[in-house]
């Protein structure tokens, strides 16, 4: 989507750190998940955000969300959404704040269903539970808004009187995003909600967030390490890596001219149906995030790396239009 | 020369259910092919969740006995086999590698054992050497694992320790259940490279069980694909999957999604509501 359609960004994340923070037997761990994240997710828009396992995709997403727990904390900056502007993270709210934003303005799809469903009651009770308070009205009432709301993710209302094991893994999930969306909220996060499901299933699936994103014109935060989704999917994409944002910007932009050395990378070694060339992976491993490497985390393994990326840590700057990247190689001399 | 292996009209069915319930659930149903002795290759089961890919490969493992039908190694029936003795010849790769490690175990015990129950090592010295020779040939060395615990190392790392494993009993064959599905996608090509050079430079085939169609493309030489223990279509990798001519098997390829597929589901590319290829049961 255009800029030009609603300029004003539905969330404000802005050096955003969060740290997980042990004491065994006296010794201090502090691992840094995210450390200093900064974008914006306007109305509307699918804002996907790609990385490894244990890039601080998930952490990230819980930061924003308000749902820490130790021994991970929110050590800095902010995230803003914009109907909370009184506060500058959910995380930071009075609890019966969060509560009356929770479902109604903010909600979240989980990778796996099962975390959401309750395995012992049936499906209208879910619905009951989750989402009753913020609509109101009758039980009747409740009850046939449910069963229409699950129309539009291509289920039968009889679905409503089931336990969660008699559905299939897509139409469970199929179950969460209509939970996640039957009070129409601004701002949905989405974890890998199709990660655990059959490619085919996936397709239908990521289908439907897009339609119902769509009906709703909310603004979507989806993550996926699955390059292939984000290319289907995201209007905009970030890259995440070993806890900082090295990229983003439109997503056809970013799969067209991709900045950083670890997206080109990411991207180019994507085997695909129809083409034979050689794809080679990446030297070395992720960094451990407890010792990370100094300045630019990428350069233990990165083929453009020069003295400066050991020592400086590169700023996020905006290269090309709406097209950022922190790399000292596209963007000599400016440090963060 | 009879085929190193060779599945013959192989089926297995599971009961379900309790005593007055009780269904059968036929996993496999009737899969026959052969992997010629003297041409290492590496073939590919593709298939879903549910598919019986797994209980295929439990089957040829020899950790399932099938229901009807016969797996064979080197002409002979696999249920036959002594245990250790087909063990050398023919080794797993799992899924997850932190789930197969004992995470209180050192990992290079797993290699000395193996070297020792599986390879013809005796005495410590030996297995050491044989440890060292497979590690490198995975791109690692016995110096760099030594003494370290699974959670010391990454994924992809983890992954190859536990090819390394693999490789010491020198096996002809390799099973191997979605080696990569687990793996880093910047560490993912490494592990798939590494089982090329094993076909090509140490002989071995590689029995190759994965859900994912591009890197089936990339690597293997012939491919079965399997719908609900069915096998519906089967031949070289790259031919079937560039033009697949069963139902099935086009829905599977038109569902992958990669880099070219931008904007499948994007506002400014598609039609106001975005098609769904039917529902799901």
């Amino acid at each position: 989507m255009s800029e030009a359609s609603d300029p004003a960004p539905v969330l404000e994340v802005r050096d955003l750190q969060a740290h997980f923070r042990t004491r065994y037997f006296g010794v201090n761990r502090e691992v840094r998940a995210v450390d200093g994240v900064s974008f914006d997710v306007r109305r509307n828009e699918i804002y996907g955000l790609a990385g490894e396992s244990s890039s601080g995709k998930t952490t990230l997403v819980k930061t924003i969300a308000g749902l820490l727990k130790p021994p991970l904390e929110m050590v800095g900056g902010s995230a803003r959404f914009s109907f909370l502007p009184e506060w500058d993270a959910v995380g930071r709210a009075p609890p019966e704040v969060v509560r009356r934003i929770r479902w109604r303005h903010l909600s979240y799809i989980m990778q796996g269903s099962m975390n959401v469903l309750n395995p012992l009651r049936r499906i209208k009770h879910s619905f009951r539970d989750f989402a009753w308070r913020h609509l109101g009205g009758s039980k009747g009432e409740f009850d046939a808004r449910a069963a229409a709301h699950l129309e539009r993710v291509k289920l039968d209302p009889s679905v409503l009187s089931a336990y969660p094991h008699e559905l299939s893994g897509g139409m469970r999930q199929r179950v969460t995003i209509a939970l996640a969306t039957i009070c129409k909220p601004d701002f949905v996060i989405a974890d890998e909600p199709t990660t655990a499901l059959d490619v085919v299933v996936q397709k239908d699936v990521l289908a439907m967030i897009r339609n119902i994103q769509r009906e709703m014109e909310s603004s979507v935060l989806f993550i996926t390490h699955d390059m292939g989704v984000h290319a289907a999917l995201t209007d905009r994409l970030g890259i995440m890596y070993a806890g900082r944002l090295v990229e983003d910007g439109d997503t056809p932009d970013v799969f067209a001219t991709p900045l950083h050395p670890y997206t080109r990378h990411l991207i180019a070694s994507l085997p695909r149906i129809g083409d034979v060339k050689q794809r080679e992976g990446l030297e070395g491993t992720p960094p451990n995030l407890a010792a990370p490497p100094p300045g630019c985390r990428f350069h233990p393994r990165c083929p453009l790396a020069m003295p400066v990326c050991a020592t400086m840590v590169p700023a996020m700057v905006e290269t090309l239009p709406r097209h950022r990247v922190a790399c000292h190689a596209v963007n000599p001399g400016v440090a963060a | 020369m009879s085929a190193l292996l060779e599945l013959d009209r192989v089926s297995k069915s599971f009961s379900r259910g309790g005593l007055f319930s009780k269904q059968r659930v036929e996993a496999v149903k009737d899969v026959s092919f052969a992997l010629e002795p003297d041409k290492p290759e590496i073939f590919t089961v593709i298939g879903e969740s549910g598919s019986g890919k797994s209980t295929l490969a439990r089957m040829i493992l020899g950790i399932h006995a099938p229901s009807s039908g016969q797996v064979r190694l080197a002409g002979r029936d696999v249920a036959t086999y002594e245990r250790r003795a087909f063990m050398a010849e023919v080794q797993p790769i799992f899924q997850n590698p932190f789930e197969a490690f004992n995470p209180l175990k050192q990992l290079d015990r797993y290699l000395f054992m193996t070297a020792e129950r599986f390879g013809d090592a005796s005495g410590k010295g030996a297995a050491q050497a044989q440890a060292d020779e497979a590690l490198r040939q995975v791109g690692l060395s016995l110096a760099e694992i030594a003494g370290r615990f699974p959670h010391e190392l990454s994924g992809g790392q983890l992954q190859r320790v536990a090819i390394a494993r693999a490789l010491v009993a020198k096996p002809r064959l390799i099973v191997a259940d979605e080696p990569v599905s687990m793996v880093d996608a910047s560490l993912r090509m490494s592990i798939v490279n590494l089982f090329g050079r094993l076909r090509d430079q140490l002989g071995l085939s590689i029995v190759y069980i994965t859900h994912d169609l591009a890197t089936a493309y990339y690597i293997s030489d012939r491919l079965i694909i399997m719908q609900k223990g069915v096998v519906v279509e089967q031949g070289p990798a790259r031919a079937v999957l560039s033009a697949p001519t069963h139902p099935y098997s086009r829905q599977l390829r038109d569902a992958v999604l990669t880099p070219d597929s931008a904007g499948a589901f994007r506002a400014d590319h598609s039609p106001k509501a975005v098609a769904t290829s039917g529902d799901m049961p």
